[in-house]
C-alpha cells in the first residue's frame, strides 16, 4: 500500500493527478466565527499542498513508470445522457480499460466522482451525481473489481470541468471522474 | 389615522388600478383577507394606485457627519420604504422642513406623512428620534401646532445606522398595514470564492452589509436557518458531505450529521431546519446511489428514515406546522415533488405536469409551494397553491431561476438565476413582475431569507 501512497504523490507532482487539493489537510479547523469581514478583494486562491518529490522507494522506476503510464491511459472520464445514470455503450471499453488497470495493480485504490452538468437543482444534481458513480462502481464491480478498492463521492455541479453552454460542454461535465486514492 | 390599507387594495384591483403592489397582492388569493367591515374610513383611488403620500425631508444631523448620515441611513430608509410597497414617497419640489409653515405645500404635494428625524451624537450613542406628522390632522387643526401620528426613539451606535433604518422603516409598515415589514431581515446564501470553492455569506435585504460566514477553503453548499437563527449547511470540509452547523443561536460551528449515533455512513446534502428548530430533515445517500429523506432530532442525536430505498428522494421541506414534509422524487421517472407526512406516511404526488419539478419550498403561511420546474427547455419558478391545485408560472424562461426560497411576509421570493450572465441572487414578487437583483455577487446560489440573522 505504501508505494502506492508514494506513487501517488509523485504522480500528482507530474501531473497525472490534479485532485490532491481535496485531499490535503483542513486549513481552518476553527470553527468559523460569524463575524463582520470585508469582502473585497475575495480571499487568494487556496495554496497548493507542497509535494513530496521523493522517489518511490519500493517500486522500481521501471514499475513506477508503468503504473503511471497505466493509470493515465485508463483513468478516463465517461458521460452519461440528461438526467440519466446508465452507462453508455461507448463508455464500456473505458470501463474495462479500468478494470484491467485495476487487476494489474493490486494495490491501487481510486475515487469515483460523479458529476452533472449545470442544468437543473443542486440538490438533485448531487443526488444524481452518486447515482453516475455508483453506476461505475457497479460496473467495475461486474468486471471483478473488489468495491473496497472503489470509493464513490457526488460534486453535482459544483465542480464543472468547463463552461461552455452548449450540447457539448454539457457532456463533457456530465461525467465520472477517476482518481487515484491513497 | 390607520388606515386599512388591504381593504383599499382590494378596491383598488377590484376597479383594475393594479400598480405593481397591488398585483403581487392580489395574484396569491390564498392570503387576502378580506376587510373588516366597518374600519374602512375612506378608500382613495388615485394616481398613487391606493399607496401612501409619505414625505422624507433630510432629518436633522447633530454630532455627525452628514454625508454619513445621508449614506447610511436616509438612503437606506428611502430604499427600504420605497421596497415596502404601501408608501409613495415623494420627490420633486418638496419643502426641506417640518414645520406649521410647511404644512400647506406638504399637503399640496400629496404627502400625507412627513417623517420628521433628528439623528443625534452623544457620546458613543447615536439616537433616531422619529415624528410622523399627520399632514391632514395638522391642516385640520388649530393651525398652531403640528400633529403626530406616530413617534418614536431609536438608540444605538453609529455603527448601528443601517439597522436603526431598517427597524424604523418596519414600524411604519406595521402603523400603516399592521404587517409586518421586512426591511430588517437578511438573506444567507452560497458564494464561489474559486474553483471548486464555495463559502456562505449573508446580506442584508437591501443587499448591504455582507459578512463571510465560513471560510473552509471546501465546497460548502444548501443553507438553513432556524427560526433562532442557528444555520446549518453541507460542508466538503472533511473529504465527503456532512452537515455541519449551530447547536446554539451564535454557538461554534460543528458536524451535526453523521454523528456518534448514526448507523449507516453516507453523503448527506439539503439540510432544513423544522419550524421549531428543533428537528433537521436532510437527504442521505446509500450505497447502491439511491437516497432517502431523514430526520435528525437536535436534542437526542437520533435520526429516523422517512423513505424507503431504490429512488432519489431529496430537498425536503417543511410545513409551517412542522407537520409535513414536501419532497423530491424520481420513484415515477423523473423528478417530481410529493407530500409526505413528518413520519414518512401518506406520501402523494403533488407536481402532476412537466418532466422536472424540483427544490420545493412551503410558504410561511402554509398555502403555497414554490418550486422550479423545466419548462420549454428553461428552468423557471412556479407556485403551486395548495388551496386550489394549480400551479403558477412566476419566471418566464429569460433564464434559467433556481432553489426558490420565501420572504419571511411570503410577498416575495429570493432565488438564484443566470439571467444577468452569471448565476447571482435576485428576487422577485409574486407576479414576477418586479425582479431585482439583490447585489453584485457573482457566482451566488441557494439563497435563504430569514429574521432572525
Amino acid at each position: 500500500m505504501r508505494s502506492v501512497r508514494t506513487l501517488f504523490v509523485l504522480g500528482s507532482s507530474l501531473g497525472l493527478v490534479t485532485m490532491l487539493a481535496c485531499k490535503k489537510p483542513e486549513p481552518t479547523p476553527e470553527p468559523p466565527a460569524p463575524t463582520v469581514t470585508k469582502l473585497e478583494p475575495p480571499p487568494p486562491e487556496v495554496k497548493t499542498t507542497p509535494v513530496d518529490s521523493t522517489k518511490p522507494v519500493d517500486m522500481s522506476a521501471a514499475k513506477y513508470a508503468e503504473f503511471q503510464k497505466a493509470a493515465s491511459a485508463a483513468l478516463k472520464d465517461i458521460n452519461f445522457d440528461f438526467d440519466k445514470s446508465d452507462i453508455r455503450d461507448t463508455d464500456k471499453p473505458k470501463l474495462q480499460a479500468i478494470a484491467s488497470f485495476m487487476k494489474s495493480f493490486a494495490s491501487a485504490h481510486i475515487m469515483i466522482e460523479g458529476h452533472c452538468d449545470e442544468r437543473g437543482t443542486v440538490e438533485y444534481n448531487l443526488a444524481l451525481g452518486d447515482r453516475r458513480a455508483v453506476a461505475a462502481q457497479n460496473y467495475l464491480s461486474g468486471l471483478g473489481v473488489n468495491r473496497d478498492r472503489m470509493g464513490t463521492i457526488s460534486y453535482g455541479k459544483e465542480k464543472l470541468k468547463v463552461t461552455g453552454q452548449n450540447e457539448e460542454s454539457f457532456l463533457i461535465n456530465r461525467r465520472d471522474e477517476f482518481k487515484l486514492q491513497n | 389615522m390607520r388606515r386599512t390599507l388591504k381593504g383599499i387594495l382590494l378596491l383598488a384591483s377590484a376597479l383594475g388600478f393594479l400598480g405593481p403592489w397591488a398585483r403581487a397582492q392580489s395574484k396569491p388569493v390564498s392570503k387576502v383577507v378580506p376587510p373588516k367591515s366597518g374600519t374602512q374610513t375612506e378608500v382613495t383611488v388615485d394616481a398613487r394606485q391606493g399607496k401612501l403620500g409619505l414625505g422624507l425631508p433630510d432629518p436633522i444631523v447633530a454630532g455627525l457627519d452628514a454625508a454619513s448620515v445621508t449614506s447610511n441611513f436616509t438612503e437606506v430608509l428611502r430604499r427600504d420604504l420605497e421596497d415596502a410597497g404601501p408608501f409613495a414617497l415623494l420627490k420633486d419640489k418638496l419643502p426641506l422642513s417640518v414645520a406649521v409653515a410647511t404644512v400647506k405645500p406638504w399637503l399640496d404635494a400629496g404627502a400625507e406623512w412627513v417623517l420628521a428625524l433628528k439623528v443625534t451624537k452623544n457620546g458613543e450613542a447615536v439616537t433616531v428620534a422619529l415624528q410622523v406628522m399627520d399632514v391632514k390632522a395638522t391642516t385640520q387643526g388649530d393651525g398652531k401646532q403640528l400633529r403626530y401620528a406616530f413617534s418614536k426613539n431609536y438608540t444605538g451606535n453609529a455603527t448601528l445606522l443601517r439597522r436603526i433604518a431598517h427597524t424604523l422603516a418596519d414600524d411604519l409598515v406595521d402603523r400603516l398595514t399592521g404587517d409586518r415589514g421586512i426591511a430588517n431581515t437578511r438573506i444567507v446564501f452560497v458564494r464561489q470564492m474559486a474553483p471548486g470553492i464555495k463559502e456562505l455569506f449573508q446580506v442584508d435585504r437591501d443587499g448591504a452589509n455582507p459578512i463571510e460566514i465560513t471560510r473552509y477553503g471546501s465546497l460548502t453548499l444548501s443553507p438553513t436557518v432556524a427560526p433562532d437563527g442557528r444555520l446549518a449547511y453541507v460542508t466538503y470540509k472533511g473529504g465527503s458531505p456532512e452537515i455541519w452547523g449551530q447547536r446554539k443561536p451564535g454557538g461554534a460551528h460543528e458536524r451535526l450529521y453523521p454523528n456518534a449515533a448514526a448507523g449507516t455512513q453516507g453523503s448527506c446534502y439539503a439540510p432544513v431546519w423544522s419550524p421549531d428548530g428543533k428537528r433537521l430533515a436532510f437527504s442521505q445517500s446509500d450505497r447502491r446511489g439511491n437516497s432517502d429523506i431523514m430526520v435528525l432530532d437536535s436534542q437526542s442525536g437520533r435520526v429516523r428514515k422517512l423513505t424507503d430505498g431504490g429512488f432519489i428522494n431529496t430537498s425536503p421541506s417543511w410545513n409551517p406546522a412542522g407537520t409535513q414534509i414536501a419532497f423530491t422524487s424520481d420513484r415515477e421517472g423523473g423528478p417530481q415533488i410529493y407530500l409526505m407526512e413528518e413520519d414518512g406516511s401518506n406520501v402523494r404526488r403533488l407536481t402532476l405536469e412537466g418532466s422536472y419539478n424540483e427544490s420545493p419550498a412551503w410558504s410561511p403561511n402554509g398555502a403555497m409551494i414554490a418550486y422550479v420546474s423545466r419548462f420549454e427547455g428553461k428552468f423557471d419558478l412556479f407556485i403551486f397553491k395548495l388551496g386550489e391545485g394549480k400551479a403558477y408560472q412566476i419566471t418566464t424562461g429569460v433564464a434559467s431561476s433556481e432553489s426558490p426560497a420565501w420572504s419571511p411576509d411570503e410577498r416575495r421570493l429570493v432565488f438564484s438565476s443566470n439571467r444577468g450572465g452569471s448565476m447571482q441572487i435576485w428576487t422577485t414578487d409574486l407576479s414576477g413582475n418586479s425582479v431585482k437583483r439583490l447585489n453584485e455577487f457573482t457566482l451566488c446560489q441557494s439563497a435563504k431569507w430569514t429574521r432572525s440573522r
